[in-house]
């Protein structure tokens, strides 16, 4: 950042970081989407592949929290995570598609494996 | 409990009103129902993160309304404790928030109305979360032009005054949840992620969508630097899944 900061520390300094570094970076990309939206036509072909990336980008998003998490999910050891979640997946389709099944069941594996891991 | 099969009547029993505001009130109702708690839930962490780091209540539960993207709160946060410079950290929360762009352009047209002026695009553009997103996409398609709009607002709103709130019990439990707990809640956003993925995929190339992102993100991490891995993943894993889906479709046709 090329302007000065520093006439804002004080009290109002969490403010202004957060609009500044957590704000802005954040909702440009959603700004910049009603743009690139435009003359875009649900169910057309272009709509099909922007949810694939949006998908993929989300699965990526997924392996990092999974593969190597931070704070007290990486005291879980690696293959326990790997379990509880393919466990909250077979619960989704055992209980009938039910999202809260897969969810439930997901958790209940995962902070069992911490409780036993001892992450305390 | 919940399942796809309540969906369809939910939105049988939608079709059939018209008042705009029985339209919100279902919208809030089906967010309650257990969306909006798991993306409050899975907030927790920042409010315990935002505690940590000094900043006041206000800031942590303004940060919610605001970034309204739970990694980019969680990197900005932990980014500030472990004392990163600001435009390493604002470089950081942007390519962690990259998901909303496509996220944002496949949501805005099921929400379109002849009239609809820039300022309303932005505001409902903020909305845009992985949980709105992922829930809109399942439902939005089979509820009446007329209807989409007030149901959207409705469930984007209460998903987002519940995470507000649970962003503000994090902040004061900051420190006194057990350590499996906090795993738990840390857990709760890629188990949630991958169960309504798999729940609200449509087309082939959704599936594969999944699959490859989780296939390409490992290797991604690895050769790619500077974060820009997950935008990779995203146009690599996507566009695969993409051509994949349209070929497997049009064998099936032929």
């Amino acid at each position: 950042m090329t302007f000065d900061l520093s006439a804002l520390q004080g009290d109002l300094w969490p403010y202004a970081l957060l609009i500044l570094v957590g704000f802005l970076p954040s909702e440009i990309w959603r700004w910049l989407a009603v743009f690139l939206s435009r003359g875009l036509h649900e169910g057309s072909q272009i709509l099909v592949w922007v949810r694939a990336v949006a998908t993929a980008l989300l699965a990526g998003v997924v392996a990092r929290l999974v593969f190597s998490p931070s704070g007290a999910l990486a005291a879980v050891p690696l293959a326990l995570r790997c379990a509880a979640l393919a466990g909250g997946l077979a619960a989704f389709w055992l209980g009938r598609r039910s999202v809260f099944a897969g969810i439930f069941a997901g958790e209940v594996l995962l902070v069992a494996a911490a409780w036993a891991y001892g992450a305390s | 409990m919940i399942s796809s099969d309540e969906t369809t009547a939910e939105v049988t029993e939608a079709s059939a009103s018209h008042s705009p505001l029985a339209e919100f009130g279902r919208g809030v109702r089906h967010a309650l129902g257990y969306p909006a708690w798991v993306v409050g839930f899975s907030l927790v962490g920042v409010g315990s993160l935002a505690h940590d780091v000094g900043h006041p209540l206000a800031a942590a539960v303004l940060s919610t309304i605001l970034v309204w993207a739970g990694p980019g709160q969680v990197i900005f946060y932990g980014g500030l404790a472990a004392g990163a410079t600001l435009p390493a950290l604002a470089l950081a929360v942007s390519l962690s928030s990259t998901r909303l762009l496509p996220m944002t352009v496949s949501l805005l047209p099921l929400l379109r109305r002849s009239g609809q002026g820039l300022g309303q695009q932005f505001f409902l553009a903020h909305y845009v979360a992985v949980t709105v997103w992922m829930e809109s996409q399942r439902r939005l398609p089979r509820l009446p032009a007329h209807a989409r709009l007030p149901y959207f607002l409705g469930f984007a709103n209460a998903c987002l005054a519940v995470s507000a709130v649970m962003t503000g019990v994090g902040y004061v439990l900051a420190g006194a949840l057990p350590l499996p707990l906090v795993a738990g809640l840390l857990f709760l956003s890629p188990l949630y992620f991958s169960v309504s993925i798999i729940a609200g995929a449509r087309l082939p190339a959704d599936w594969l969508a999944f699959g490859f992102g989780l296939l390409v993100a490992p290797v991604a991490a690895r050769w790619i630097a500077g974060g820009f891995d997950l935008m990779a993943t995203g146009l690599v894993g996507g566009t695969a899944a993409y051509l994949a889906g349209h070929l497997r479709s049009r064998r099936g046709s032929a």
